[in-house]
């Protein structure tokens, strides 16, 4: 894929096999596993995509989606909670089912870039991609492993 | 002598009185030296069923009215009863029992109990206040069975990681892989032992560091060969499952190829805490004497990788493995994060780390 991707998981053992996953598609990763690390880097770094975990030990991945969406960057939550484990205003945000899997990792990685999904702020101050983003937005198929 | 006439000053002070004993939502009795009730309040009435009134015409001892039957049944003379039969000495004695309510049903309670001394100190009755904890007993009951179906679940997770493993790696010729990860699986597994001995509150530094390098689940570490010193603290989940992990690769990388490789080879583990900035500091050094000469890796692996990358970013510290050729030398600067449920920063109006 070629693109640098913000990667926010605060598990170790998660972070690392998320990383791997994203440098094996072929993207240039930088790991934060806290809030305070994330948004420094997105301060000093210019990203094409964002993967984020949803909760950092006490802290939510909130503030860092809020940047994302003002800097019109894509992104997607991974969450073991799936769907329920997002707060409605971020409802419109693809969510990815832990555990990570590469194919579901690429495939949603995939739809952001090339459906354009540049995220915007709705007059009615939701927040939502152009494209609906649907993909992923519903439990498909049995493999997924539910944390609820 | 102030008197009880209407308008009097000590009319008044009743008045207040009942304002505040009828509005308290606590119950509370007065009983005379004879264990008999002679006044409770509104939420007392609410509490056991009975009227003041009702209670006054029985005459007899409170504990005849409100606590007479044990919940199993049996009667509960007055002579075993903690509450009356302790006429209490001390202030604020306090216990727990099982009421009757008027209409039969049990209730668990709360009490305090403190005495009422005459002008002379001659304790003439007793003050008792109670509270209905059906809630506070069924909620930690919840919290009971909830942290055991906890333990069972995240064991029985990872007992079925391991045999998913082992089923799907059946015929793969590296055995080898397959034992490191078993390895790996069990000393996070260890690392959730300890956790569930403090209810996954928080994990005892020496326990970790002692599960860590025992090696096998249930096996004491070898004392001859492992210096451990360090006071204990109570370590966050997290930071306990992390440095447990951490220490297992340290642990198989000295019995593979480091101290613990031949048998004179020994490990020390020292760590100080300090306070750095108002936070305490873990300060933790792994150091192996005895071994082989140690020749520095060609690549980082699994353990480096683990030790020297992700537990600086996850707790903010640093962490350096020093592949000296007299031995391996670990030293990890781990920040403690404080203890306490998730959230509880921002419910006691802190901003959450």
């Amino acid at each position: 894929m070629g693109r640098r991707v913000l990667l926010v998981e605060d598990e170790s053992l998660v972070a690392m096999l998320a990383e791997d996953m994203l440098l094996d598609l072929g993207c240039e990763v930088v790991v934060a596993m806290r809030l305070d690390q994330a948004l420094k880097h997105l301060q000093a770094t210019e990203f094409d995509l964002a993967v984020l975990d949803v909760n950092l030990g006490e802290a939510r991945s909130y503030p860092v989606a809020d940047i994302l969406f003002e800097r019109c960057i894509p992104f997607l939550f991974a969450t073991g909670y799936g769907h329920v484990g997002v707060e409605p205003a971020y409802r419109s945000v693809p969510v990815m089912q832990k555990p990570y899997r590469k194919e579901q990792m690429e495939a949603l990685l995939q739809h952001l870039l090339t459906c354009e999904a540049i995220p915007q702020r709705s007059d009615s101050g939701a927040r939502a991609f152009p494209c609906g983003c649907t993909l992923g937005s519903k439990d498909s198929g049995p493999t997924h492993i539910r944390a609820d | 002598m102030p008197t009880l006439r209407r308008g009097s000053q000590l009319h008044e002070t009743e008045r207040r009185l009942n304002a505040v004993l009828n509005n308290a939502s606590v119950a509370i009795f007065l009983m005379d030296d004879r264990q008999h009730c002679v006044y409770m309040n509104r939420a007392a009435e609410l509490l056991t069923g009975f009227s003041v009134g009702e209670v006054l015409a029985r005459d007899c001892p409170l504990h005849d009215i409100v606590h007479h039957t044990y919940p199993d049944g049996r009667p509960f003379p007055l002579e075993e009863c903690a509450i009356d039969r302790a006429f209490p000495e001390n202030n604020q004695e306090r216990g727990e029992e099982v009421f009757v309510h008027k209409d039969g049903h049990f209730y668990p309670v709360g009490f305090t109990a403190s005495p009422i001394r005459d002008d002379t100190a001659k304790i003439i009755g007793t003050i008792i206040e109670v509270r209905d904890i059906t809630e506070e007993k069924a909620a930690a009951e919840r919290q009971r069975l909830l942290t055991n179906e906890l333990n069972h679940r995240v064991k029985n997770t990872l007992a079925t990681v391991q045999s998913i493993a082992a089923q799907t790696f059946r015929n793969v010729a590296d055995q080898q892989a397959r034992a490191v990860f078993d390895a790996r699986v069990t000393a996070l597994s260890n690392a959730h032992n300890v956790l569930t001995e403090a209810n996954w509150e928080s994990a005892s530094l020496v326990g970790v560091v002692e599960r860590a390098i025992a090696p096998h689940a249930l096996a004491e570490a070898d004392a001859t060969r492992f210096e451990l010193a360090g006071a204990d603290t109570r370590l966050h989940p997290k930071v306990a499952v992390t440095l447990a992990m951490a220490l297992h690769e340290l642990m198989t990388n000295a019995a593979k190829y480091g101290a613990l490789s031949v048998p004179d080879g020994r490990v020390a583990v020292a760590w100080t805490l300090a306070d750095v900035e108002g936070r305490e500091q873990l300060s933790l050094t792994w150091t192996e004497t005895g071994g082989p000469e140690v020749t520095p890796p060609t690549r980082k692996g699994f353990g480096s990788r683990l030790i020297e990358r992700q537990l600086p970013l996850e707790f903010d510290g640093s962490a350096a493995i020093d592949f000296a050729p007299t031995g391996v030398v670990c030293r990890l600067e781990i920040p403690l994060t404080a203890l306490g449920w998730h959230g509880q920063d921002i419910v006691a109006g802190r901003p959450a780390a």
